[in-house]
């Protein structure tokens, strides 16, 4: 019943879906390859002589500017990146996965409302909690640290890894459970080899999503830290904001930024589409 | 001395009572089938015996001691599942040896003994499979034999033959006895289906209503249920349930008199229960049988099943063997519905209170 | 079957038999145990949420720390009565409403032209996956990057077109529009995919027996396919209007709040209070105002939520 008209069309549109999304992302990668006087060029041309120099001068940390060659450490914005996302992660996965069991399997006094609250923290302002944990940070000297920032990252962390895995937990049938437990094993290792690998999908999905969230974070090490610990969002602001760097490193480092969650998300897309539905669609 | 006994069990979720000061025992090496209509508790008794449940009140002992407050690897109890619960992400191998391996059995007698028990139930072929490579039979024969390879002092089974074919269900009705007595092994096995009931149990607990309704061998379950209720859950047609009023020395049932040869209740009214095998139907007039009309006959293995309507619309079941159909041809066609005359045998029927539907 | 087989030793569950060994955690306090790290870790988070609510009723201003002193509801009176505040309020209603309604529509369109499997649609929705990996604040950078106004190649391609004098986030009639943009690319995605999902979860015989029936498109798109849609609608729609409600990152990229006060949303207005003018208790403020509307979204969201979940595992 499709007619070739509506097949056209439907491929026009699909096609326009795609050149609005990836456009961005593949202009500022080819920026990233030019030189200022390529970018300066007017009509912009996707054809040009790409060169790394943006990217040697990114990484060796001297850029050079209108103005001389500065300092910036953008690199170590990078590492400070994958240390506050691969803690939060491994910190929300130890308490959040046998919490969210809890939740699933048991039905206790209190359960729904601790439930309920930890999911509540991902939909609170987050300025609120940040304002008055500062002066407290400050004072307990947690500020500027990679600890206070990861603590404060299980705000956005923990909430997801309960919620999805937690639905992953209901999934598993209190049989098999039961089973293994008469066969003489304790509730410990019940847990760990019978639990835990059935909800293993869930468990990755959440682990995923919630490494992408702390890397994409912005405002809690705008406010919690300074550029010794800040990660590349927070860094990414501060060289665009520098005046007179060339805007081809700028483009290569907001293109290092966003490489890592990138490559990651096509590599478990999967997993990734069922932790977006927050465990509310199977996939 | 009873090796299992359930002391005054119950068990309520949400102020429904599911199992109300259920008390029974079980000696070693029993059978005992708990038979019941689905939602009659049986599952949750399992689970309170398995101690994934903790009863409200009550206690459980095993051998002697209470292990009411254990948990579920304390207690010397295998269980086989309906739905099998076999670990999906292990081999039948691995499945099969779990108990071993919790009871830290060395490898190679680990090996050794799930062989063993696999050869036993015919599934050696399939130990490197996972679960979901194996057929219905093959994994509830794995469920079987990891339950039976730790030689457990008690083994559950929850309606384990509920979810395989009709031919699996039949060899293994028949292979399981022989495997459980060689080992001594005290078994509770739950069922719906009265078959099974009856050809596996040593003793069959019939659980209706959170409580036993009746606690005995086959054969008298059968041929003297304790109420009207069990008598219609064996027998397949079930037993006819009549009314019956006393009249001088016989009995008036269906409009009709019967002579009444021996003891007979010395009631005014009760409620006469007659197996479908014991109404003989025959096509002449005799003394004493009711004249009724033959309203439909289907054959049922060897035997011929009809459903007769007396002159006062009451419908009687009558299952007669091979040799002594009377309609040999089944029904002829039309509205014509053939006269017969239907005996009940009085001697080999029960007699019922009308209210509450206890044996008189 | 020869069933006589060779007894081995029965394996014991229990050692030895004398002293029984009691379970080493009641099963009553397990569930407890197993909560209760993750609970700690937030109510380290929750005292914090206490003082906030101290800071807005009080007169607090770090550039005069000795007039601090209880103010009841000072704070939200003067608050109530400023213009600017109600300005904020304006701004973050415009932006969540065209935000979401955007990202609905757009979502609900993309999700309908990827719904039927094809090697096309499977790589499309792989890619649409991408900008939603973006962080929100690099996405931000990136816009600012294309419609600078000296090389800017969204720039130039308005200024083609014939627009001129298009200044995307420098001028104050196009900001909300620029902003509103780069969360349409970054959050569409998702508003796709969960819809997407829910359709490819719907049962077919409804669209089947349509299709036989000849019942016209339109019938067959309001009344089968967007009710049996409606929870995922719903849930994708409280999801997003919970983040746009309380957008920063995007904003805060982008244009700092500006030009002037053009897209002073809560949080941003909240962290200028705070950062520029040091007033934490009129910036608390704010943020309970804040907070008060994303408790009120949370509680409809978490009810729905719930529901939709409960379907998808079956037990409802």
């Amino acid at each position: 019943m499709q007619s070739p008209a509506f097949r056209v069309v439907r491929a026009l549109l699909l096609l326009l879906i795609g050149i609005f999304f990836l456009f961005p992302i593949v202009w500022v990668l080819l920026m990233s390859f030019m030189t200022n006087v390529d970018i300066l060029r007017s009509p912009p041309s996707p054809f040009f002589v790409p060169t790394l120099r943006n990217y040697v001068a990114l990484i060796s940390g001297h850029l050079s500017t209108s103005s001389g060659e500065v300092q910036i450490d953008y690199m170590h914005n990078l590492l400070n990146s994958v240390i506050l996302s691969t803690c939060s992660v491994i910190v929300s996965l130890i308490l959040g996965v046998p919490a969210a069991y809890a939740f699933a399997r048991f039905k206790f006094r209190g359960g729904e409302d601790m439930a309920f609250t930890l999911l509540s923290f991902r939909f609170a302002p987050p300025l609120l909690v940040l304002l008055p944990l500062l002066g407290y940070f400050q004072a307990i000297g947690l500020y500027d640290t990679y600890f206070g920032l990861i603590w404060v990252y299980q705000l956005i962390t923990l909430p997801l890894v309960l919620w999805i895995t937690r639905g992953y937990f209901e999934d598993v049938s209190e049989d098999l459970e039961l089973a293994y437990r008469l066969d003489g094993h304790s509730w410990l290792s019940t847990f760990f080899r019978i639990s835990i690998p059935l909800a293993r999908p869930g468990i990755a999905a959440a682990g995923l999503l919630s490494f992408i969230f702390a890397w994409n974070n912005f405002i809690f090490a705008l406010i919690l830290g300074s550029s010794s610990v800040q990660p590349v969002t927070v860094g990414a602001l501060a060289f665009i904001t520098a005046s007179g760097i060339e805007y081809g490193q700028i483009a290569a480092a907001l293109v290092l930024s966003v490489i890592p969650t990138l490559i990651l998300a096509i590599f478990t897309q999967r997993y990734l589409v069922e932790g977006l539905s927050l465990g509310a669609i199977k996939g | 001395m009873s090796f299992l006994s359930i002391d005054r069990l119950s068990k309520s979720y949400r102020k429904n009572e599911v199992i109300r000061d259920l008390s029974f025992a079980v000696d070693r090496g029993e059978f005992l089938v708990v038979f019941g209509p689905s939602g009659a508790g049986k599952t949750v008794l399992l689970r309170l015996i398995a101690g994934m449940v903790r009863p409200d009140r009550g206690r459980v002992l095993l051998g002697g001691s209470d292990i009411t407050d254990d948990n579920p690897e304390q207690r010397d109890i295998a269980m086989a599942f309906q739905n099998f619960a076999l670990y999906p992400h292990m081999s039948a191998f691995d499945n099969i040896g779990s108990p071993l391996r919790a009871a830290k059995v060395g490898e190679a007698e680990r090996r050794r003994r799930v062989e063993e028990a696999a050869k036993l139930l015919r599934i050696d072929h399939v130990l490197g499979h996972l679960p979901r490579a194996l057929s219905n039979g093959q994994k509830q024969r794995t469920a079987l034999a990891r339950s039976l390879v730790s030689e457990p002092s008690l083994l559950l089974l929850d309606d384990p033959l509920r979810n395989v074919d009709a031919k699996v269900r039949y060899e293994m009705r028949l292979e399981l006895p022989r495997l459980l007595r060689a080992r001594d092994t005290t078994v509770v096995y739950v069922t719906q289906d009265y078959k099974e009931a009856m050809a596996l149990g040593d003793r069959i607990a019939v659980l209706a209503d959170g409580g036993f309704q009746q606690i005995d061998t086959p054969e008298r379950v059968y041929n003297a249920p304790a109420s009207a209720r069990i008598a219609r859950l064996f027998g397949d047609p079930p037993i006819n349930l009549l009314p019956a009023v006393r009249s001088g020395a016989g009995l008036r049932v269906a409009s009709s008199e019967i002579a009444l040869d021996g003891a007979a209740p010395d009631r005014a009214e009760c409620t006469m229960g007659v197996r479908p095998e014991d109404v003989i139907v025959s096509l002449e007039q005799a003394s004493g049988a009711i004249p009724v009309e033959i309203d439909a006959v289907t054959p049922l293995n060897d035997r011929q099943v009809m459903l007769l309507r007396a002159d006062d619309g009451t419908e009687i079941f009558a299952s007669q063997p091979q040799g002594t159909h009377v309609v040999p041809g089944g029904l002829p066609s039309g509205r014509e519905r053939p006269r017969a005359w239907a005996r009940l045998d009085v001697s080999r029927s029960h007699f019922f209170e009308t209210a509450s539907g206890a044996r008189v | 079957m020869d069933a006589t087989l060779s007894r081995p030793a029965p394996v014991s569950k229990k050692g030895g038999g004398a002293g029984k060994r009691r379970p080493l955690v009641s099963a009553r306090v397990l569930p407890y145990l197993l909560s209760l790290p993750a609970l700690l870790t937030c109510i380290g988070i929750l005292i914090p949420f206490i003082t906030a609510v101290i800071y807005s009723l009080e007169r607090y201003n770090l550039a005069f720390p000795q007039a601090r002193r209880f103010v009841w509801f000072g704070n939200f009176i003067h608050l109530f009565s400023s213009a600017g505040f109600w300005h904020t309020v304006y701004v973050s209603l415009a932006y969540t409403v065209l935000t979401v309604g955007v990202e609905l529509l757009l979502g609900l369109g993309i999700a309908l032209l990827l719904w039927r499997r094809s090697l096309l649609t499977n790589l499309l929705s792989v890619l649409l996956i991408l900008p939603l990996m973006v962080a929100p604040a690099i996405a931000a950078l990136m816009w600012k990057l294309m419609t600078n106004a000296n090389f800017g190649v969204l720039s130039y391609l308005v200024n083609a077109v014939g627009i001129h004098d298009f200044r995307w986030g420098a001028s104050p009639s196009t900001a909300l529009f620029t902003v509103v943009l780069v969360d349409v690319w970054v959050y569409t995605p998702f508003i796709a995919i969960l819809l997407l999902a829910g359709l490819r979860g719907l049962p077919r015989q409804p669209f089947e027996a349509a299709e036989l029936d000849g019942v016209p498109a339109s019938f067959v798109f309001f009344r089968i396919l967007l009710p049996m849609l409606l929870p995922y609608l719903l849930t994708a729609s409280l999801f997003r209007m919970l983040d746009s409600i309380q957008q920063f990152d995007i904003i805060y990229a982008m244009t700092q709040g500006g030009p002037g006060d053009t897209l002073l949303v809560f949080q941003v207005q909240s962290y200028l209070q705070a950062f520029t003018f040091t007033d934490i208790g009129r910036a608390s403020a704010i943020l309970m105002v804040l907070w008060v509307i994303t408790y009120a979204l949370t509680t409809v969201f978490m009810k729905n939520w719930t529901r939709l979940r409960e379907r998808a595992h079956g037990h409802a």
